[in-house]
């Protein structure tokens, strides 16, 4: 059992659609992956598998050795499940929330009282946790989720979508609760659609689009898919024919291509070639309006692979 | 232990529902208390009434766009014209206030009940100063207090209606339904046959009808007859409140689903049956605490005898295994929560109406025959037993009936529920 976390060949189809599409990927122990895709990809049908909500209709998925086929109790004894949508109970309050889900983890007494304590500490909720959940901020019940999860120390927690919707302070937190979770030996399986926090968090990206992985790697690995080339959109004040000539032969320009308005060119190094762009520009005298650099990214990536953009 | 737990977190939630707390306790306690006091604590003795002579002045005509069917002043009018009060009240119409007050003054006739034009009007719009006036013979005393008793007595029924009415309305928009207008007129209609057929009940005799103004009772055999029947009254309401208690418990299953604690749940290392038993459990003692609540306030408050030890029992434990088992089959057929207020309240008062539960102080033999085929009827039948002071060994046979109908509609609602959710 080397994997922390190990999917191999996974399906799921509802009827006639296929939401997991044979999805293989593992994750080591002590890293953090993030199932990066679009709404739709089947990231929360991986994870419902994968946390023993639903069957699979073929493959399999082990957490920490055990098969959540044949043996989902250990798996789920290994396993922290936090939920796309907050899942606690409303009238009740953050401690009482928290007290349930451990006993439901099978801890009890002193072990339980202890591992709430700290865990409120962790979701910074030590004052607010008399107050019933459905007093709370959009971010707080995210935090209490989260908490949900941690009681029993899995060796593996899976987080579904967990900043969504909430304000950037919350998100915040989230994100450092899940460094500093991961800092202390957890695998943290973590699906988002957002890049950035893909590309913060992750040792290992898994990009999932239409039920498939379609691409695996860490952050830079998969940058060199698309190469290392910048974009710069650059609008000027004039028709763009003129100087569209004199960019084309900029050395450094790899390419530079006019669309509705925006002259769009892919760069080897920005910093070296914009003043060359600035130069040509003014000795054809046209004024440049504005300029957009777009460093390689992961959105770039997906764009390259699947010709649509991560975010509608 | 885990199945403890889930069945104690679902109870701590109970006690904080407001809702449940009023159905459970509040509604059932004060409608019997309602009642109770309605018979002004009680008479003793035979009560020899003369017959009475009323005049209706009814003026009242129905506002425009009014759900309701008739003006209020209608079925005001018609209570004193009902053929259950025709053996003690001789009622008369009257053109208007003139003449009614003529005939008083003339001793045609001993109470005149007049009903301005606007009343329907006014007292749907909570405007109290529209008032119906009631002008009396001086030399009488008994017969116009129960004609005014009467008079209160409907408008209270028509405010309960209001009351009942708005429950229903807040209950649907708290679940982000809004109420179908259609169903409005349904609702009022199935009111007020129950308010209709209770006052019939109330009134039926001069005896009744004398109850309700007589002086406080002594202590002593005399109440029997009073008693009996508020043992009665409060059966019925008893195992309305159960059965609608045993289901709104057991939504919390439901609840769960669309909270997504019960898929939460499921992600835990708890198996389903442990999760699902744990809920059942709950629901169990939710209907126990609350059947034994109920009773023990009858028993001291409106001092019910429920019937010999055994009896009593029996008649208990049928209730509370029927409860939960319709609770279960019910629950079991409903998509979403937000369904439920219509099902338990359309499913919950057909079968209690049918099974004479609102009736339970009077004999009718259709509810006697269609609660032969309702587990509220056979609950109904038990408690009729219990408090009629039969022995145990005659509630043997309702015990085993509501016992087999609980284990049945448990099973196939249990089984309906492991297979959408485990
Ligand atoms: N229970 C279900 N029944 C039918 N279709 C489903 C169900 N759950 C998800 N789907 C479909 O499967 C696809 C993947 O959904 P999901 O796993 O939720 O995507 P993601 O989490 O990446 O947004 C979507 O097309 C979704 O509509
Ligand atoms: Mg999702």
């Amino acid at each position: 059992m080397s994997y922390a976390i190990e999917v191999k060949n996974l399906k799921k189809s509802f009827g006639n659609l296929q939401a997991v599409q044979d999805a293989s990927f593992t994750a080591d122990a002590g890293e953090v992956l993030s199932l990066l895709g679009p709404n739709g990809a089947g990231k929360s049908t991986t994870i419902s598998m994968l946390s023993g909500l639903l069957a699979p209709t073929g493959g399999d998925a082990s957490i920490m050795g055990h098969s959540v086929v044949s043996e989902p109790e250990s798996a789920k004894k290994s396993l922290g499940v936090v939920p796309q949508d907050i899942a606690l109970y409303p009238d009740l309050s953050a401690r009482e929330n928290l007290i349930f889900w451990g006993k439901m983890y099978g801890l009890r007494g002193a072990t339980l009282k202890q591992r709430v304590d700290e865990v409120l500490e962790i979701i910074g909720l030590v004052d607010r946790q008399k107050d019933h959940v459905d007093k709370f901020s959009g971010g707080m019940k995210r935090r209490v989720n989260i908490g949900a999860a941690l009681l029993h120390k899995p060796d593996v927690i899976i987080m579904d979508e967990p900043t969504v919707g909430i304000d950037p302070q919350s998100r915040r937190h989230i994100l450092d609760n899940v460094k500093a979770l991961n800092r202390q030996g957890m695998t943290v399986l973590y699906t988002t659609h957002y890049m950035e926090e893909a590309a913060e968090l992750s040792d290992h990206i898994a990009i999932m689009d239409k039920g498939r992985i379609i691409a695996y790697g860490t952050h830079d690995e998969l940058i060199k898919l698309v190469g290392r080339e910048t974009r710069i959109d650059i609008t000027i004040n004039a028709e763009g024919g003129r100087v569209l000539e004199a960019w084309r032969s900029t050395e450094g320009v790899a390419r530079i291509d006019a669309l509705d308005g925006t002259l769009t060119a892919l760069v080897d190094d920005s910093n070296r070639v914009l003043p060359r762009l600035f130069d040509a520009a003014s000795k054809v005298g046209v004024r440049i309006t504005s300029v957009d650099i777009q460093e390689p990214n992961l959105e770039t990536v997906f764009l390259h692979l699947t010709g649509r953009a991560l975010r509608d | 232990m885990k199945i403890l737990d889930i069945a104690l977190k679902d109870l701590i939630r109970s006690t904080r529902s407001l809702f449940l707390i009023g159905m459970a306790f509040a509604a059932p306690l004060l409608i019997t208390a309602l009642i109770y006091f309605s018979f002004g604590s009680i008479a003793s003795g035979n009560v020899d009434m003369p017959t009475i002579n009323v005049g209706v002045v009814n003026l009242d005509v129905l506002p425009a766009n009014s759900l309701l069917e008739a003006p209020l002043g209608e079925s005001i009018r018609s209570m004193f014209f009902d053929e259950s009060v025709q053996s003690w009240i001789h009622a008369s119409d009257y053109p208007d206030e003139a003449s009614a007050r003529g005939a008083v003054n003339a001793q045609e006739i001993g109470v005149a009940v007049i009903i301005p034009a606007s009343f329907t009007e006014d007292y749907l719009a909570g405007n109290k100063d529209t008032v119906i006036t009631i002008l009396q013979d001086p030399t009488l005393s008994i017969g116009p207090t129960v004609v005014r008793d009467m008079v209160t007595s409907l408008l209270d029924g028509v405010a309960g209606g209001g009351v009942a009415f708005k429950v229903l309305t807040e209950r649907s928009e708290a679940n982000g339904q809004a109420l179908d207008p259609a169903t409005i007129p349904t609702f009022f209609e199935t009111y007020s046959t129950w308010y209709a057929n209770f006052q019939r009940a109330m009134f039926h005799s001069p005896d009744k009808a004398a109850l309700v103004v007589k002086s406080p009772a002594e202590k002593g055999d005399t109440g029997n007859n009073v008693q009996s029947m508020m043992g009665m009254i409060m059966s019925g309401q008893l195992i309305f409140f159960s059965f609608f208690t045993g289901a709104y418990a057991m939504m919390s299953i439901l609840q769960e689903s669309e909270e997504g604690t019960l898929a939460r749940l499921f992600t835990t290392p708890t198996n389903r049956t442990t999760i699902l038993t744990g809920k059942f459990l709950a629901v169990l003692f939710t209907v126990i605490v609350q059947g034994a609540v109920l009773l023990t306030a009858g028993r001291y408050l409106f001092n019910i005898r429920w019937g010999e030890t055994g009896s009593f029992l029996l008649s208990f434990m049928g209730q509370m295994f029927a409860s939960v088992g319709l609770a279960t089959l019910l629950v079991s057929f409903i998509k979403s929560s937000k369904q439920a207020g219509f099902v338990f309240g359309g499913a919950l008062t057909t079968l209690g109406m049918i099974s004479g539960l609102f009736t339970a102080n009077i004999q009718i033999a259709a509810f006697d025959l269609m609660g032969n085929f309702t587990p509220q009827g056979w609950v109904l039948k038990a408690w009729k037993l219990s408090l009629a002071g039969q022995p145990a060994s005659e509630l043997v046979v309702p015990f085993l009936v509501l016992t087999t109908m609980g284990i049945v509609m448990f099973a196939v609602g249990a089984m309906l529920f492991r297979r959408r959710f485990a």
